[in-house]
């Protein structure tokens, strides 16, 4: 805009060369050029040099119109310097401009009418009031549609400023949430990374007790079986001379010693039992493989021969429903079933005249059923639960360690099974062991690897 | 009854008590004991070409110092043949541990297990068998 002042100054000097009107194009010109400079370089962040630019164009075409001589054509330096105005975007400078104009009609129309020479106003002869209407009314429309453009160029270019803030807005608070985003991901990456680590180093520390565990149970099995076999190596050789002296005297007084001396070690033999069937039950891992039922009770019953020596002969039924194939853990099978045997065998009633045991099996695709029930002695209803407690013997009598239910109690919970007492005082006992079926659960683990 | 039989038994009671049980039962002419299986082991080289010297049953224990009951059925199957044929064992032992029950089992020169104190009862199923 600077260069267009330069050039209106340039054009008044131009023009001077017509009429020789130098001093006009040098005094006017110039005072308005220096009142547009001082103004700007003044106040350069206030729009008053706009203003007054406005101001100076209305001058510089009143200006050269004087110059010219009253040429019409110098109005369109009026409407060149309003068309230059929008460039500010503002409608209010199109006022200074118009009120110039109107001023310098009125005023050296006014002169030129009242006769004064060289007013070189119109190169009409007379500038009636009519004409001034028009021409000032002309002149204002286009100084209004000028302003108007300037003022829709305005909210435009606002519109767009403000589209582009918001756009520039939006964009700043997506990044800043994406950043955060990030942050809150990098912050959750390093917590996740942090407890992987620490994951597996909970792994690694349990892995490494878990070694250090189930190798400490191996040698504390070995131990316990060493340590059985040993006390049980004396001891069978206790019973082998008891058994060679009692068949080698006749003295009924040495016979009876020597049988309550074959009885306590064979309390002793139980308990080694007992304990090395604990230690194993609570040791060893479960697997489960099909069982026997007939052959497993045969191997039970068998094993329980040598309690014929001390004991009656009691009746054993067993009847086993085979129906589908059972899988279970047959060390700890075993176990129950002998136990259960043996003190049914122990805890007969001497004063029944038939004593009996009767083991059911009933094999289903969930569980079995082991029912196994005597005419013994019977347990009182208030003792039965104290019954699978440790060291627990019912009776003064009784010939076993204490252990034998508590282990029974203690395998069926390995394997996940149940044991019901019913029971009554000189009548009998029935034990129903329920034990889910192995096979689910290999079914299950298959299905899952 | 068996003409001759031998106890492989580092004990002495159980010795002791094998021989009575054998001679009274009776259930052999002849009981050759051996306190090791290394000196069981030494007479059976030495007359492994003599049937008539050799035990047609070998009563043998599991733990022993040294070399224990299954280190001498291992080295018991080097044997000569005639010795395989002549002799059967049985593993006599006090130990409850179903492995050894099921590696005697799975032995093919054992015979049987039978658990101690050997009696009356435990001979006569051998002679049966």
């Amino acid at each position: 805009m600077n260069y267009f002042v330069i050039g209106y100054f340039a054009a008044g000097l131009i023009f001077a060369w017509f009429y020789d009107t130098w001093l006009i194009a040098l005094g006017v010109g110039g005072l308005s050029l220096i009142s547009y400079y001082s103004v700007k370089s003044a106040l350069p962040d206030s729009d008053l040099y706009q203003y007054v630019l406005s101001a100076v164009y209305g001058i510089f075409t009143a200006q050269y119109i004087y110059q010219m001589h009253g040429l019409f054509e110098m109005h369109f330096i009026a409407f060149i310097s309003s068309a230059l105005l929008i460039t500010y975007q503002n409608l209010k400078l199109q006022i200074p401009i118009l009120i110039v104009v109107v001023v310098h009609h009125a005023v050296f129309g006014y002169i030129q009418n009242s006769g004064v020479n060289e007013v070189y106003f119109t190169q009409l002869g007379y500038f009636d009031l009519q004409t001034f209407i028009i021409h000032i009314l002309l002149a204002a429309i286009i100084f209004f549609i000028c302003g108007l453009w300037a003022y829709q160029l305005n909210r435009y270019t606002k519109k767009q400023h403000d589209q582009a803030f918001e756009m520039e807005k939006l964009q700043k608070e997506s990044l800043l949430s994406m950043s955060k985003n990030l942050h809150m991901t990098n912050e959750g990456l390093n917590e996740a990374r942090k407890t992987a680590i620490e994951k597996k180093l909970h792994a690694d520390e349990l892995e490494i007790s878990y070694k250090k565990l189930s190798k400490t149970n191996q040698e504390l099995d070995k131990f316990v079986y060493s340590l059985s076999h040993d006390l049980r190596a004396p001891l069978t050789s206790m019973l082998g001379l008891i058994e060679i002296t009692e068949e080698e005297t006749e003295d009924r007084l040495v016979q009876t010693n020597l049988s309550m001396l074959k009885r306590s070690v064979n309390k002793l033999d139980c308990l080694i039992h007992d304990i090395l069937n604990y230690s194993r039950n609570s040791r060893i891992e479960i697997t489960d493989e099909e069982i026997d039922f007939r052959e497993m009770l045969n191997d039970a019953l068998s094993s329980l021969q040598y309690l014929n020596a001390t004991h009656r002969n009691v009746e054993i039924h067993v009847d086993v429903e085979n129906n589908t194939s059972f899988y279970c853990d047959k060390l700890r099978l075993a176990l129950v079933l002998k136990s259960l045997i043996m003190n049914a065998i122990q805890y007969q009633d001497l004063k029944a005249a038939q004593p009996f045991i009767n083991i059911r099996v009933k094999n289903t695709e969930k569980q079995t059923l082991i029912t196994v029930s005597d005419n013994g002695i019977g347990i009182k209803k208030e003792l039965q639960e104290k019954i699978f407690e440790m060291f627990y013997r019912v009776c003064l009598y009784s010939e076993g360690s204490g252990l034998g239910l508590y282990i029974v109690s203690e395998a069926l919970a390995k394997l996940n099974g149940r044991i019901e007492i019913d029971s009554e005082l000189g009548r009998g006992t029935t034990f129903n062991i329920y034990i889910p079926n192995g096979a689910v659960s290999l079914a299950s683990h298959t299905s899952k690897s | 009854m068996y003409k001759t039989a031998m106890i492989i038994d580092d004990n002495y009671t159980d010795r002791y008590i094998g021989e009575i049980r054998l001679k009274k039962h009776p259930f052999a002419v002849d009981v050759i004991l051996k306190d090791s299986a290394t000196s069981a082991l030494e007479y059976l080289t030495l007359h492994a070409n003599e049937p008539h010297a050799l035990p047609e049953v070998i009563f043998l224990d599991i733990n022993m110092p040294e070399v224990n009951g299954f280190e001498f059925l291992e080295a018991f199957s080097f044997l000569p043949e005639l010795v395989h044929q002549t002799c059967s064992i049985i593993m006599l032992s006090s130990s409850i541990s179903s492995e050894d029950h099921q590696r005697a089992h799975d032995n093919k020169f054992v015979r049987s297990f039978v658990s101690k104190p050997l009696n009356k009862e435990k001979l006569n199923n051998i002679l049966v068998s």
